[in-house]
């Protein structure tokens, strides 16, 4: 009996080190991208690597913004990843409360095809997606890489999972015999419930967005239009690449994305949706 | 100036209209020329602008660079569907012989280009790697890499090997490994497969590819690969390679700390081991001939004008390829700025070659890249070859891990192959 | 308030009207795509020559494919990281996201973000951090194993050589499969997280009420209200885990790694078509995979169908 209330006890204390230690274990690499962000590549590549910060910042700094238009990528990154960001909201929400609470011809088959989309290898679709920006004149227009994944499957599958789960039938049907019109039923009753989804679902298309590099490899054709990774790759070569600019870009890169986890984690984890479902 | 007032208000105006008419005008005149390129090339042109345009005032020259793979790609999309090409391309080597079998790039020995009147200023080598079976030149060299054998000095002194043993034969080279091993400790090579990949480019006969005849027929069960292999074997059980792959961090570790005696390589590796990679062992490396008198080129450049890129820019475009290829001036720059080994011959006689060089403890290397890079003979490409690299390495970790027989690693990759030979 | 009797739109056109924006993108950006990449797959091309160059040769690329050894081999490898980094990301984000989401207040965000930071990092930092790591000469890993060996009893279990992690097909997958884990269990914890927040406290409040141990109400309130979100995190890691491309990519350096025990199939049609030139296979391998994923997917969708009312 005691051994057992000692177990209850003790069991808590170890998940929470259980927790602590991997938290440390997934930050590593990262305290490590910052590291390596303030030293030359010479340092970078020596073993074991550098374990506490050097003071090369500057340099890489000034090597990476003599190579590439750094900033002005970096502004472009923004433009297209909020863009996108918006859009895909919009219109994967819409998607996604149609796909799981309607019920209309074809839905079986339409989910069908959002679905497939998924399913092929983004790369074997860069000579035609290249040839249909060339038609629409988007080549070297941020809008190329804005518009097309607008309502990816990836997010109307999401969505449609979190209204099944979280918004009851009754619901829009009470409001439907109250005199609510669709469109209201969706910016009033739907998209407050969604909260928590949409933040999420912002965040990962916010970082798919900054990520993207197949993307802007198929349309942009001049460097002061790359985003960033298209930008930051570009210094690579298989014999000479400049290591320590390279970190300091993609460290630097990451900053947006921490800000915005801080912003949508208050969406995300704010504690427990309150009596809205009652 | 928003504040001065009204009486500079008209004055403004007429400058602000002079100076719109002037950019029109401008604009009417200026032309672009596009370059698409990868590091470090992209360097090696922007630095040539200036000399471009002491000639051509009026023509802009645009780089647009990507990752080395990303570049070529971009370039494979391009000339896939004829959209968005660059006037001028970049193209390493590798890509050459590929894209030499397509149809995209304008053959250069014809008018308006003329390549035939200047092929004998280039590194015969180079020119032979840009020639298609029909005969069409599809691309002009600007930077070749003459391989030849990096050494540390230090560590062959202290295990009283010499130069000549180091490199007399394949046998010798494995033999001096074994007593730098014993006597230092230290790896002969980073990996076996370096020493594959220049055992299996010897004694390839007029008209062979180096996995493929002329007629397709799989030749990965010849004496060479046997031999390539015999010997990666031997470094492997002696365990006389580091087993690690270049451009990795435990690569430069191991020159930093001393622990790679060897590197096989081309011209380029000196100035990167100085730079960047192991500053610290300045002095202690010399270059010589690789083993055996093999003759290897590692990587090369090359310049090149789609069919599909813009015509009214073409005659110019060659302009610019001649000046990057021909101009002994930046030819000369690239080699001393990024170790972009020069393809033009001219620029061999120049006291560049005879100078010293420290990190190669004042040896007149450059010499004996020289000498390396007239001695090479390029090697008829397949398009299959980039597989077939794969299946060999493949089947030389089977056989250095593993202990698979040879002569049943190599008709497994020659079954392979020829599945793939005729595609 | 309410929007004019006029402008209504009927519960009848609602639903085609919210998915317009998908079929609309689809119609111009998705579909050409798809055909292009189905006639591939029935020609031979050689990219560079341009479009005309295409010439038709039936089902040989699909014929060649079904018996080409480095496609099924690139299956397997590909089945086999898929179960090893996918299972374990949903065994640990599951009981992890519910136990920050319950025992967790003030430090909660920065738990999350500690996890979730894998997701952003840069891959490159990645990839140098990893070979450092697991280098066979000064690879930290190995400097450990090779200090263990001092301790008396325990040295007789540790291996004297130092092991070659990377240059052993036997060790690339595992390898890949834990950098998979690290970066994406984070990101199906937020996933979770974000679920767990739709599930009204006052179930939880009423049986601690009946006296359900934190275990039972794990049981049986957290588990079937996350039915949905499982159901969409196990189907983005079946199509991603059987699209696994960029990690094993990075850690090997592009090509698949010592007997190619590091290449998915993703990383053999990327290098059919970009490295080895045969565009035509390449679109007939990835339609197979197609296939694959296709099956599968429909697989996990049977699998968390409610089944009857015991369910």
């Amino acid at each position: 009996m005691s051994m057992k209330i000692q177990a209850d006890r003790l069991a808590p204390w170890a998940a929470y080190l259980l927790v602590g230690v991997g938290a440390l274990i997934m930050l590593a690499p990262f305290y490590f991208m910052f590291v390596f962000a303030t030293h030359s590549r010479t340092e970078i590549f020596s073993l074991p690597p550098p374990l506490f910060f050097g003071d090369d910042f500057l340099t890489n700094l000034t090597i990476l913004t003599e190579r590439i238009p750094f900033w002005r990528n970096l502004g472009w990154s923004l433009y297209v990843a909020l863009a996108s960001t918006a859009l895909t909201l919009l219109f994967c929400s819409l998607g996604g409360y149609a796909f799981a609470l309607f019920e209309f011809r074809f839905k079986k088959l339409l989910f069908g095809l959002v679905m497939a989309t998924l399913l092929l290898p983004s790369f074997m679709n860069m000579i035609p997606t290249f040839m249909i920006m060339d038609v629409l004149g988007w080549i070297d227009q941020p809008r190329a890489l804005y518009i097309p994944g607008a309502a990816s499957a990836f997010g109307i599958f999401l969505m449609r999972q979190f209204v099944a789960a979280s918004i009851p039938r009754d619901l829009i049907e009470a409001a439907r015999m109250d005199g609510c019109g669709e469109i209201g039923i969706y910016t009033r009753i739907v998209l407050p419930l969604l909260k928590p989804a949409l933040g999420t679902l912002g965040l990962i298309t916010f970082i798919a967005s900054w990520n993207n590099f197949i993307g802007p490899l198929i349309v942009m054709r001049s460097p002061e239009m790359y985003t960033l990774p298209l930008a930051l790759r570009s210094l690579q070569s298989p014999v000479n690449t400049e290591w320590g600019a390279l970190m300091a870009g993609s460290a630097i890169a990451t900053l947006p994305l921490i800000i915005l986890f801080i912003l949508s984690s208050r969406q995300l984890i704010s504690g427990l949706t309150t009596g809205a479902v009652k | 100036m928003w504040l001065e007032g009204q009486r500079y208000f008209s004055c403004g105006a007429l400058a602000l209209a002079v100076m719109i008419g002037l950019m029109q005008a401008d604009a009417l005149a200026r032309q672009t020329l596009t370059v698409a390129a990868f590091p470090a090339v992209d360097e090696i042109v922007k630095a040539a602008i200036p000399v471009w345009k002491r000639s051509h005032p009026e023509v802009d020259i645009k780089v647009v660079s990507r990752q080395f793979g990303d570049h070529h790609i971009a370039m494979t999309t391009a000339l896939s569907t004829s959209f968005h090409l660059p006037d001028i391309m970049a193209l390493e080597v590798g890509y050459v012989g590929r894209f030499a079998q397509g149809g995209g790039l304008e053959d250069l020995s014809r008018p308006p280009f003329g390549i035939s009147q200047h092929v004998n200023h280039y590194v015969p080598y180079a020119v032979q790697q840009a020639t298609s079976r029909k005969g069409t030149i599809i691309a002009v060299p600007t930077d070749v890499g003459p391989g030849t054998l990096l050494y540390r000095a230090d560590l062959l002194a202290r295990s009283g090997v010499s130069e000549a043993e180091l490199t007399r034969s394949w046998d010798s080279y494995v033999a001096a490994g074994a007593k730098i091993k014993a006597s230092t400790g230290a790896y002969l090579l980073a990996h076996a497969r370096d020493m594959k990949d220049i055992v299996i480019r010897t004694g390839i006969q007029p008209g062979e590819g180096l996995y493929f005849d002329s007629r397709s027929q799989v030749l990965v069960t010849s004496p060479r690969f046997v031999r390539a292999f015999e010997l990666a074997r031997q470094i492997r059980q002696k365990r006389l390679d580091a087993k690690v792959l270049a451009w990795s961090n435990e690569w430069s570790e191991g020159f930093k700390r001393g622990s790679i005696a060897t590197q096989m390589s081309g011209a380029w590796l000196s100035g990167h081991l100085s730079n960047w990679l192991a500053p610290s062992t300045r002095g202690l490396w010399r270059a010589a001939q690789l083993p055996e008198n093999a003759f290897a080129a590692f990587g090369g450049t090359f310049f090149a004008i789609a069919k599909g890129a813009p015509a009214a820019n073409k005659p110019l475009a060659w302009e610019f390829i001649r000046l990057m290829t021909l101009n002994r001036e930046v030819q000369l720059n690239a080699f001393k700025s990024q170790d972009a080994f020069p393809a033009l011959l001219e620029t061999y006689n120049d006291p560049f070659f005879d100078q010293t060089i420290a990190f190669l403890g004042g040896q007149k290397a450059r010499q004996v890249w020289r000498e390396a890079a007239r001695h090479i003979n390029a090697v008829t490409v397949h398009k299959q070859d980039a597989f077939a690299e794969e299946v060999i390495n493949t089947e030389l970790d089977k056989v250095l891990d593993r202990g698979k027989d040879i002569r049943v690693a190599l008709a497994d990759a020659e079954r392979l192959l020829k599945q793939r030979a005729l595609r | 308030m309410m929007i004019p009797t006029a402008r209504r739109i009927s519960p009848t056109w609602a639903p085609y009207l919210f998915i317009s924006p998908f079929l609309i993108l689809f119609a111009v950006f998705g579909v050409f795509p798809l055909a292009f990449s189905l006639y591939l797959a029935f020609q031979t091309w050689e990219p560079t020559s341009g479009l005309a160059a295409m010439q038709y040769v039936g089902v040989d690329n699909f014929a060649f494919a079904l018996r080409d050894e480095w496609f099924w081999k690139s299956l397997k490898n590909t089945a086999w990281l898929a179960v090893a980094s996918g299972l374990p990301q949903h065994l640990v984000a599951i009981p992890l996201a519910y136990f920050i989401h319950s025992s967790f207040t003030r430090l909660r965000n920065g738990v999350v973000g500690a996890y979730f930071m894998p997701y952003i990092t840069s891959t490159v930092a990645i990839a140098i951090l990893f070979s450092s790591l697991f280098s066979t000469d000064y690879g930290l890993i190995n400097i450990g194993l090779q200090a263990m060996c001092q301790v008396p009893v325990l040295g007789w279990f540790m291996p004297q050589d130092p092991t070659d992690w990377l240059g052993q097909p036997e060790n690339i997958k595992p390898a890949i499969a834990i950098i998979v884990f690290w970066r994406y269990v984070g990101f199906n914890v937020v996933l979770y997280l974000a679920a767990l927040q739709t599930i009204p406290k006052d179930i939880y409040e009423a049986a601690t009420m009946d006296g359900a141990s934190r275990m039972q109400q794990f049981w049986h309130i957290t588990l079937p209200s996350l039915k949905p979100m499982i159901f969409f995190g196990v189907t983005l890691s079946v199509i991603g885990g059987l699209q696994l491309f960029e990690e094993p990519f990075i850690l090997t350096g592009g090509r698949g790694g010592s007997d190619q025990a590091g290449m998915t199939t993703a990383i053999y049609l990327y290098r059919m078509a970009f490295d080895f030139n045969d565009f035509g296979a390449a679109s007939a391998m990835s339609w197979l995979l197609f296939i694959v994923v296709a099956i599968l997917t429909w697989l996990t969708n049977r699998a968390f169908r409610p089944r009857g009312p015991s369910a």
